[in-house]
């Protein structure tokens, strides 16, 4: 007897579940995550183009060149970094 | 007391000292507290499913809540694709909470505020997602670096900064664990130095302070094991659905 009441309700459940996987974009909590994500994209982006200028100096031994290219290039891939995620926090 | 705020990250030998070839293995008290968090996980989970109430009691509520809330951010950030990796970014949330939590209680060490902790966490997620992605999509996976509708002149710039941007995830990933755990620790116990300084007439200030802070690290520890686990999940949504 107490079990039918229990099984309507699982239905009902199962069917919301089945409805909200439609992959809809609009209502997740994760634009807390996008907003920490960032600050720290900026500046990680920029140490990782240093760090391989860096051996690409040491490797081949043009001291100051790769390190200078790198660092550059790390600074526009952290500012594409951060403009991406803040696209996808608008989406 | 120690003066020195830094003092709680020292990483100490519990026990006798264990050489693998040229490599220190021995057991430390940041070993300790990442065996018992794991040991929590693994006992609070266990009583919580062993017993499948209609009516749940406070574990089992904790497990079910804990599962259908990270089961809820997945599909949400990675969609339907992703569910066959809910164990490992389950496991993966569980353990950086834990850890971070385990950090609150005073006396004990934060395994998390450590940067080779995250560090290999996240380099492992990130060899992890760059094989998912290969073998989903074979060398086209190697179209993220390349986006479309950019012209050839421009390509090998873009190539080269799509490369450092992709590299930069991991790094980025593991600095925040790292420094937000670490600050925060560290300010804890400055205030508390101030408490102890400023004696009993002008101790009350800073003392205030330490309780706000106190509740502001368990919405960091809480937060930051978050973003930690929906980061994962954004990663392998980009390997899984290919589009550019």
């Amino acid at each position: 007897m107490s079990k039918d009441p229990f099984k309507t309700r699982l239905e009902i459940a199962k069917d919301k579940i089945s409805k909200k996987n439609l992959y809809n974009k609009k209502d997740n909590p994760s634009s807390i995550g996008t907003a920490f994500k960032l600050s720290t994209e900026l500046v990680s982006a920029v140490a990782v183009g240093t760090i391989i200028g860096f051996i690409f100096d040491k490797t081949f031994g043009t001291k100051p060149w790769f390190i200078l290219i790198f660092f550059f290039v790390g600074v526009v891939a952290g500012i594409t970094n951060v403009i991406r995620s803040a696209k996808n926090m608008q989406k | 007391m120690a003066a020195n705020p830094m003092t709680q990250f020292n990483v100490y030998r519990i026990g006798p000292e264990i050489k693998l070839g040229a490599f220190d293995i021995s057991f430390t008290n940041a070993s300790l507290f990442m065996i018992i968090s794991s040991l929590a996980i693994l006992i609070i989970f266990n009583i919580g499913s062993k017993k499948n109430s209609l009516l749940p009691n406070k574990i089992q509520l904790l497990a079910e809540l804990s599962y259908t809330f990270v089961s809820k951010m997945i599909s949400d950030t990675a969609g339907l694709k992703a569910k066959p990796y809910f164990a490992f970014i389950f496991s993966l949330f569980m353990f950086v909470l834990f850890c971070n939590m385990f950090g609150m209680i005073p006396y004990t060490f934060t395994v998390t505020s450590h940067i080779i902790v995250t560090f290999v966490l996240a380099a492992f997620i990130f060899i992890g997602v760059t094989i998912v992605g290969f073998a989903k999509h074979g060398f086209g996976y190697l179209k993220l670096f390349v986006p479309s509708g950019v012209p050839a002149v421009l390509l090998p710039l873009i190539v080269v900064i799509e490369v450092i941007s992709y590299l930069s995830r991991p790094v980025s990933l593991s600095v925040r664990l790292f420094a937000n755990m670490m600050a925060g620790h560290t300010m804890m116990k400055v205030f508390g130095g101030f408490v102890i300084s400023l004696g009993i007439v002008g101790g009350w200030l800073p003392l205030s302070f330490s309780v706000a802070l106190t509740g502001l690290e368990i919405l960091v520890a809480f937060l930051q094991a978050y973003v930690f686990a929906i980061l994962t999940c954004i990663y392998l949504n980009d390997a899984l659905n290919l589009h550019h």
